[in-house]
């Protein structure tokens, strides 16, 4: 897995950073989000208190294609799917059903799919779409941050765009200056809000 | 009986197969302990008990063709508190499940008390009802944060009230937390803050053992208190009597219908039914179960709580 190419957590407890760290470090792997984020600056103060995270995200394309989790066999007029990762499933089956109709398709089995009669080639039942995990990347992200900063700090401001992100949480009402600090964060990254 | 040297009751567990089990459960019981639990889990018991100090070696000698095992259990007969900040993802199941769960395994009878208002520094609080179910457990496990200035601001809210030994686990290494309590509580394990992975690790596992150690430290010297103005009653004695003498308690689907702390007992029976039966329950001589110990309402559901007078208040030892 691609490690972050920053990464920093910076706090006036140096025992707190190293626990945030590794907080932060787990959770990102657990929900599988490494691979999306580029830099991350996470800064926390108790005394406050105040989280900060800011970071820029990789551009990836995180289409799943039927090729990915499905073996395509054409044999004498149909075509056997054997599956590998029952995630995309139910999501493929309704592609297919719209696309060739239900009497073309059969599920034999949990891991078996038959196609007949189909005027598709290989190629193209392997290219077919199935679903963009992409599109509930923020969602996700916003999930993850929520669970890495402090619990009792539930007031929160996110800004997530295609290339770069912000969030901060604080137990007080937030104040004015918050756009300040995300700016100086995100200078720590070499980078601009 | 009345005066001569008592017996002293040793917490134990019994590890064996099913063949023949009872074999060992009468024994226990013919030698005058108790038995705290039993689980029989496919083919294999385990037995948490009292027995007397004396006779661990004849269970041992008489476990052997059993292929029977006897260990040291000291958290058998004890009711603890794992206080964790809250129910959400940021403290469940790790730590606090993982910590409830290892006290179990050396015979503690462990709850976790999440608090409705616990996370947080400034809004970090503790209701009524939570602080006396804390104080119905023989000690509390504190589970902080890994901010120091976060523990010492919140940790005078959170103990208000708490009567019961605390053992105060948090990210900071234990001198800090020594340093930032004011007053102190009983006992400290540093290092062990909030944390979102599952403790396998040899290091993580040897902080288990620490907070374990820490825990029979502060009982030990809780059961030294105890000792200096002994109970009028074993509470295992009253859980063997009531297990006799109240049927209905067999009709109890908890997994502990009888949960035996160091002074007390909790039993699980509606209060409003059963405290009165309770109480004129006779012990013997004429002897009744009120005599020598309160019987209250618990904050937990409508459970019962007996808790045993010492000699000094009640001037008897049975």
């Amino acid at each position: 897995m691609p490690a972050i190419d920053y990464f920093e957590v910076e706090c006036p407890e140096p025992l707190g950073a190293e626990y945030y760290r590794q907080i932060t470090n787990d959770v990102l792997l657990d929900h599988n989000l490494l691979r999306v984020i580029h830099k991350l600056h996470i800064y926390i103060d108790p005394k406050v208190p105040i989280f900060v995270a800011v970071g820029i995200l990789k551009k990836i394309t995180t289409r799943v294609r039927v090729g990915d989790f499905a073996n395509v066999n054409p044999l004498e007029g149909k075509i056997t799917l054997v599956i590998s990762d029952e995630t995309y499933l139910a999501p493929m089956l309704r592609i297919f059903w719209q696309k060739f109709g239900k009497e073309h398709v059969e599920q034999p089995d949990r891991f078996t799919v038959i196609l007949y009669d189909v005027k598709a080639d290989l190629k193209e039942i392997e290219e077919i779409i199935v679903a963009d995990p992409s599109e509930s990347l923020y969602k996700d992200l916003i999930y993850a941050f929520r669970c890495i900063a402090p619990e009792g700090f539930r007031l929160r401001s996110e800004k997530f765009s295609k290339e770069k992100f912000s969030f901060v949480a604080s137990e007080n009402t937030l104040t004015e200056n918050i756009d300040e600090i995300i700016q100086e964060k995100f200078a720590c990254m070499g980078e601009v809000p | 009986m009345y005066g001569g040297s008592p017996v002293t009751l040793v917490p134990i567990t019994y590890k064996g197969g099913i063949y023949q089990h009872d074999i060992v459960i009468d024994l226990i019981e013919d030698l005058g302990g108790y038995i705290i639990q039993k689980h029989v889990i496919a083919a294999e018991v385990v037995l948490q008990c009292f027995v007397p100090r004396e006779d661990i070696d004849l269970i041992r000698q008489i476990a052997k063709p059993l292929f029977g095992e006897v260990t040291d259990t000291p958290l058998v007969g004890t009711e603890i508190a794992i206080v964790s900040m809250s129910l959400e993802i940021h403290h469940l199941p790790h730590p606090s499940c993982d910590i409830a769960e290892y006290v179990r395994r050396i015979g503690a009878k462990s709850n976790m008390v999440s608090l409705a208002r616990g996370p947080g520094k400034r809004i970090a609080g503790l209701n009524d009802e939570e602080r006396d179910v804390i104080n119905e457990h023989d000690i509390a496990v504190y589970l902080l944060g890994n901010f120091e200035s976060c523990i010492e601001y919140k940790m005078p809210t959170l103990r208000r009230g708490i009567e019961v030994p605390i053992v105060l686990c948090g990210g900071p290494d234990t001198e800090t937390l020594k340093k930032i309590i004011d007053p102190p509580v009983d006992g400290y394990v540093g290092n062990v803050g909030r944390f979102m992975r599952r403790t396998k690790e040899a290091d993580e596992i040897e902080k288990l053992d620490e907070i374990i150690a820490e825990i029979i430290r502060v009982l030990e010297k809780k059961r030294e208190e105890i000792q200096k103005d002994p109970l009028s009653v074993s509470p295992a004695r009253l859980m063997g009597l009531i297990n006799e003498k109240v049927p209905a308690i067999h009709g109890v689907t908890s997994p502990t219908p009888l949960t035996v702390q160091m002074a007390g007992l909790r039993v699980k029976l509606p209060y409003d039914t059963f405290a009165g039966d309770l109480r004129k329950l006779e012990i013997e001589d004429g002897i009744l179960i009120g005599d020598i110990a309160e019987v209250v309402p618990s904050r937990m559901r409508d459970y019962i709580l007996v808790k045993i007078l010492p000699f000094s208040e009640t001037n008897m030892v049975i």
